[in-house]
């Protein structure tokens, strides 16, 4: 469980100013869950517990958040793994998409 | 709506039991034989579009190769899943924890693409207070039903009665977890 969420803030390391892609492509992605209307809160809860083993509680704050803030994060991990969770989310007819973790 | 136990129901061994009516597993079947015909189609109505959503939400040449590479792959996935479905719908055996997964995908595909197109119709209608849709916003096409108030109401119907088929879908998966 929680294996796609890192812990939220991590020292910073001394990088060379120049953020070149490859820099930049190990910095996390995170995969963030939009606010839509259609979608049932039951089955939004399904599909992070499904999908992600999170446990019924803290799939349902996700999709409070989700419902009550219009977003949240959902996962975290490569590039690969986020479009991985994206695309699984979308053949779930979930509103995902990915970016950068900010720095 | 039939009996307590839902139309949807886990057994002790972990298959599921579908008690539709015979009438309701003909209209989805119809439904879903209709999605996969749009899809297979694969015109670019605003509703169906929700299918396949952005991936990167602020990069928008990432998410062009995003959808280079994934879209077939999800349009696969989607005929995959009803096909599954329809062949839920069309015998009376108990299925798997996998034929359920597709079948409650099939049926959020369904509303989703519904529920899209019932937005669409309602902000035009306030717009207009009279019914004069474009083709737009008629997202299930060959029976001209929808264009007029009567094809609205019947959609609507048909979405709550998806909503409250996938709310026992789901419970009948969750209880698995």
């Amino acid at each position: 469980m929680n294996v796609f969420i890192k812990a939220s803030v991590q020292p910073a390391q001394v990088q060379e100013p120049s953020l070149d892609d490859e820099t930049k492509s190990e910095r996390p992605w995170i995969v963030i869950v939009w606010n839509d209307p259609i979608n049932l809160m039951s089955y939004v809860t399904f599909v992070f517990q499904k999908l992600f083993g999170y446990s019924l509680e803290k799939a349902t704050e996700l999709m409070l958040d989700v419902h009550n803030k219009g977003r949240a994060v959902v996962a975290s991990g490569s590039r690969e793994r986020a479009e991985f969770d994206v695309y699984r989310l979308h053949e779930h007819g979930l509103w995902a998409t990915m970016e950068h973790e900010s720095l | 709506m039939k009996s307590k136990n839902g139309p949807i129901v886990r057994t002790k061994s972990g298959t599921f039991k579908v008690d539709l009516p015979d009438d309701h597993r003909k209209i989805l079947t119809n439904l879903i034989e209709e999605l996969r015909t749009s899809l297979t189609n694969s015109n670019d109505d605003a509703a169906l579009r929700r299918l396949f959503p952005t991936a990167y939400h602020n990069d928008p040449k990432k998410d062009a190769e995003y959808q280079r590479l994934m879209r077939d792959e999800l349009l696969e996935s989607r005929l995959a899943a009803i096909d599954t479905a329809i062949k839920v719908l069309t015998q009376e055996n108990e299925i798997t924890a996998e034929e359920i997964d597709a079948f409650s995908r099939s049926i959020n595909s369904l509303r989703l693409v519904i529920g899209t197109a019932l937005d669409i119709a309602e902000s035009d209608y306030e717009k207009q207070n009279n019914s004069q849709h474009d083709g737009a916003s008629n997202e299930d096409s060959s029976d001209g039903a929808s264009d007029d108030d009567d094809g609205q109401s019947v959609q609507k119907e048909l979405y709550e009665y998806l909503g409250w088929l996938l709310e026992w879908t789901v419970s009948a998966q969750s209880s698995g977890l």
